[in-house]
């Protein structure tokens, strides 16, 4: 009896990670990077550069920012909250897959990354 | 004549963008560190991460803040935090924040 309701236990948990392990897996799989860099270079690199390097001041640096502020900072252009005309312009042409991807492959760079600050 | 020229050219950008003190804006920026000074601090409400300003070009955070300032981006605390910025101010804040952690690699 003991060891039936063992059995059962191992075999719960056996699926709760399974499932857990898939749903992790999928949600990683959400960003396509390769992708991401195809629309970075059609879209983005002429200004922010393809390692994620504002060319000039004006236009910040990307190169290791965040992921959720930059797929905000895209989603905030593309619907007009946050008002830019060149920013408004380019968004536009964005799909939610796109942006995600293209937020996935800056924040991902790994050279020239913005700093983590500790300051406190 | 062409290197009198590439001078001139150089300085004539000069009063274009004002030059921040870094010393008064690490002072001004006390503020700013506690969310922009700490790893991973999230924005809550919508929650995302408080932007990386540490290393960013001095010119963009300026506009950034000008732009919170004057309503032309919305942010709740950050509108409060910059609607009492001077030019000066942001300048100072800019200089500061953009000079920190250069040349060195995410921890």
């Amino acid at each position: 009896m003991n060891n039936s309701r063992i059995t059962l236990t191992k075999s719960i948990l056996t699926v709760v990670f399974l499932l857990a392990g898939i749903s992790l897996s999928s949600s990683v799989l959400a960003f396509d990077k390769e992708a991401g860099k195809e629309k970075a270079q059609q879209v983005c690199a002429s200004c922010h550069g393809m390692d994620g390097i504002g060319i000039i001041p004006t236009y910040p640096n990307l190169a290791g920012q965040y992921v959720d502020y930059l797929t905000k900072a895209l989603k905030d252009y593309r619907s007009g909250v946050r008002s830019n005309a060149i920013m408004a312009g380019f968004s536009a042409t964005l799909s939610d897959e796109d942006i995600r991807n293209l937020a996935y492959y800056y924040a991902t760079l790994k050279d020239n990354r913005l700093p983590v600050l500790d300051l406190k | 004549m062409q290197k009198i020229l590439l001078v001139c050219l150089l300085f004539s950008f000069g009063p274009v963008m004002a030059e921040g003190d870094v010393v008064r804006g690490e002072q001004i920026a006390y503020t700013c560190t506690g969310c922009h000074g700490i790893p991973k601090y999230k924005n809550s409400y919508p929650n995302y991460h408080v932007p990386k300003i540490g290393g960013q070009h001095a010119a963009y955070l300026e506009t950034a803040l000008k732009d919170y300032r004057d309503g032309a981006r919305q942010h709740g605390t950050m509108q409060a935090q910059a609607g009492s910025l001077s030019d000066q101010d942001i300048s100072d804040i800019a200089a500061y924040f953009s000079q920190l952690g250069q040349n060195k690699q995410d921890k």
